[in-house]
């Protein structure tokens, strides 16, 4: 079997459900003639047509809110957000509409929508094309909020939710894009929304993690093998709705965890999943619930030395590992 | 003079260009919405429903008008002003007073907001309360309808005010773009809540903004049903056959506050008595008595008619219980991600 990268993953997805179901079309800024600034997109154009790979203008407010539309009306449509710095603009959609539309109307409309947001740092964006912002989604119910770390699962997830009746954040790590390799099957397959991976059993610490930082924390596990200490590391996945069972009788096991996000610490994901462990597995516990997260300044910044600063790596979540081991 | 009355009434019918039908059907349809929101305001004042309510008593040829004709499947995006485009579209008075009393009954269940109407059945999209929010959203129906082909129109409809947000050029710059299948309908009632059209644009005309779009825009009596009507009817035929959006500015007013709490004290009483002499109703009223398609009998008959359809209404939502608390839970997700429930 040949390696498919991350990008080609999410471009076979697309295809596929193209060609699957023709509810669903595409729209956003340079996707159609360009395919893609990452190329996600390339070739779809001329597979399918442009009234479904659709060349928007620059206006962030209705590729959210255009694509809410056309989701009513009964189409799959899976807009882009070319980086997450620029999607600001679309908030309002994304929140008033998107997320509310079914609670406001009692289920009335409903909005199958997956709008793929391409994000994350590492790679030399500078404060505007570096960002990761899924805590902003995070924090609204009636969204669904994915970020895959592996082509397997950036295909399977893509699948899942442009099939699925919610409307999905679906988040794109651009620094994997062509990084992570990885043979997947031929066969139509999904992975399933909400549902967490455990990428490596262990039992003295719980890492958790997504997106870029997934690969990070498993870095840092095989390092703290070869120091005897054996760490579980779990993939998140799904971010909202997250999978409470999987981490909680994780920490259950292993009575510590350390909890890794790329985006700045304080309100982030984390600090949710941290206080639920507290709530829910206090008991278990050995040592304080630890975060390595990427600093609570405003954006990712560009000399290449401070990005590093800013972000989270092996060695710092080694680090906050070994700390609460000696607790 | 019978002779020459019965001349005058044949030429004013003709200059109205309408069959005798659809005038008093669009008649019709004005009475019903003004004698309902006049009801809501009464009740309102009498505690029977919480939250407040945003009457449209004054403006409803803007949407009566307008919406008159339209299939069940062609869509109206509301903001919170259309009672008129509810009623005109069929929605029954039962769902349009369950929305206010936010019953169980209601169609969201009692979780938006009163006057927040929407009826899937009959293609009124529930409303947010972000202003031009519809109009975004309903261009993208009219999107959908494009891709899919289907000979469906969107009216969207919003106030002046909500001409200055971004969203809503977005929305109108696409549209003129693909040539989607959308009339929007802009509601100048001089008054952005308590903002004056002088200070929410330099322009005079709404209508003007079509011109950076690449569209038709008019700028028409929004008080004259029929005139209402008869453009919007263009603009939905234009709209059906592929040619594109047109924006409509119907020039109305308000008679009563932004909503039932606003003693709207920051216009003179000058400015509504003059309005208020331009009462929509009463302006088709008199048109439809001086053609002789109206008479004072049939009028009462038609206004008991509709009174006795609002009690009936008001009665069965006003014994409706509230839906359970936990119903809160419901409609977050498809079943597929129940919400959790709290422990206390």
């Amino acid at each position: 079997m040949k390696k498919t990268t991350f990008i080609e993953a999410i471009t076979e997805a697309l295809d596929e459900e193209m060609a699957r179901d023709e509810r669903v079309f595409l729209i956003g800024e340079d996707i159609g003639i360009y395919g893609g600034v990452f190329k996600a997109t390339k070739g779809l154009l001329d597979k399918y047509g442009a009234a479904r790979v659709i060349d928007s203008p620059i206006s962030e407010v209705y590729i959210a809110g255009g694509s809410v539309g056309a989701a009513m009306v009964g189409l799959r449509p899976v807009p882009e957000i070319q980086f997450a710095d620029f999607i600001t603009p679309s908030m309002d959609q994304i929140i008033q509409q998107m997320a509310k539309l079914r609670y406001r109307s009692g289920g009335q409309w409903t909005c199958p929508m997956t709008m793929r947001v391409c994000c994350g740092a590492d790679i030399g964006g500078g404060l505007y094309h570096s960002q990761t912002n899924e805590q902003w989604f995070f924090s609204q119910p009636g969204l669904i909020v994915v970020m895959p770390s592996t082509p397997y699962d950036a295909k399977g997830l893509l699948k899942s939710a442009i099939r699925g009746d919610d409307p999905v954040i679906y988040f794109e790590h651009k620094r994997l894009y062509r990084w992570i390799k990885e043979e997947i099957p031929e066969d139509d397959f999904t992975v399933p929304i909400g549902k967490a991976a455990l990428r490596k059993e262990g039992s003295d610490v719980t890492l958790v993690a997504y997106g870029l930082m997934y690969h990070r924390s498993m870095e840092a596990a095989l390092a703290l093998e070869k120091d005897g200490i054996s760490a579980e590391v779990i993939d998140m996945r799904t971010i909202l709705p997250w999978d409470r069972e999987m981490i909680l009788e994780s920490v259950k096991k292993t009575s510590k965890a350390v909890l890794v996000q790329e985006s700045s610490k304080t309100g982030g994901v984390m600090a949710e999943i941290s206080a639920t462990i507290m709530e829910e597995v206090f008991d278990y516990l050995d040592a304080p619930v630890t975060r390595v997260c990427g600093l609570d300044v405003p954006a990712v910044p560009f000399a290449p030395p401070m990005e590093h600063y800013f972000l989270p790596n092996a060695e710092k979540i080694s680090k906050a590992v070994k700390k609460i081991i000696e607790y | 003079m019978p002779a020459s009355k019965k001349k005058t009434v044949k030429s004013k019918t003709d200059q109205i260009g309408l069959p005798d039908e659809t005038m008093l059907g669009l008649f019709s349809n004005l009475l019903k919405t003004r004698l309902l929101d006049e009801r809501f305001r009464k009740l309102y004042r009498q505690g029977r429903f919480a939250g407040t309510y945003f009457s449209a008593v004054g403006q409803e040829a803007t949407t009566v008008g307008p919406t008159y004709g339209l299939r069940d499947e062609d869509l109206i995006a509301p903001s919170h002003r259309e009672i008129g485009a509810s009623v005109t579209k069929g929605v029954p008075l039962d769902k349009i007073a369950g929305q206010i009393y936010a019953r169980e009954s209601s169609p969201d269940k009692g979780k938006s907001h009163p006057c927040h109407y929407g009826w899937k059945a009959k293609g009124v999209i529930a409303p947010s309360s972000t202003l031009a929010g519809q109009t975004v959203i309903g261009t993208g129906c009219a999107m959908g309808f494009q891709i899919q082909k289907r000979d469906n129109v969107v009216l969207a409809f919003f106030g002046e005010g909500a001409t200055a947000r971004g969203g809503w050029h977005e929305a109108l710059n696409y549209a003129g773009i693909y040539k989607l299948p959308i009339v929007y309908i802009c509601q100048n009632n001089l008054w952005a809540e308590s903002v004056p059209a002088s200070l929410a644009a330099a322009i005079t005309d709404f209508s003007d903004r079509a011109k950076a779009y690449g569209f038709p825009g008019v700028t028409i009596d929004g008080n004259n049903v029929f005139t209402t009507h008869k453009t919007a009817v263009e603009a939905i035929d234009r709209a059906r056959k592929g040619d594109g959006p047109t924006l409509i500015e119907c020039k109305t007013y308000r008679w009563y506050g932004h909503s039932e709490i606003d003693p709207a004290d920051y216009r003179t009483s000058q400015e509504l008595e003059e309005w208020k002499s331009r009462d929509p109703i009463k302006f088709a009223e008199k048109t439809l008595m001086d053609l002789g398609l109206l008479t004072t009998a049939k009028l009462e008959a038609l206004v008991e008619q509709f009174n006795q359809e609002i009690d009936e209404a008001i009665d069965a939502v006003d014994k409706d219980k509230y839906a359970d608390p936990e119903e809160a839970y419901n409609d977050v997700y498809s079943e597929q991600f129940p919400v959790r429930r709290v422990d206390w």
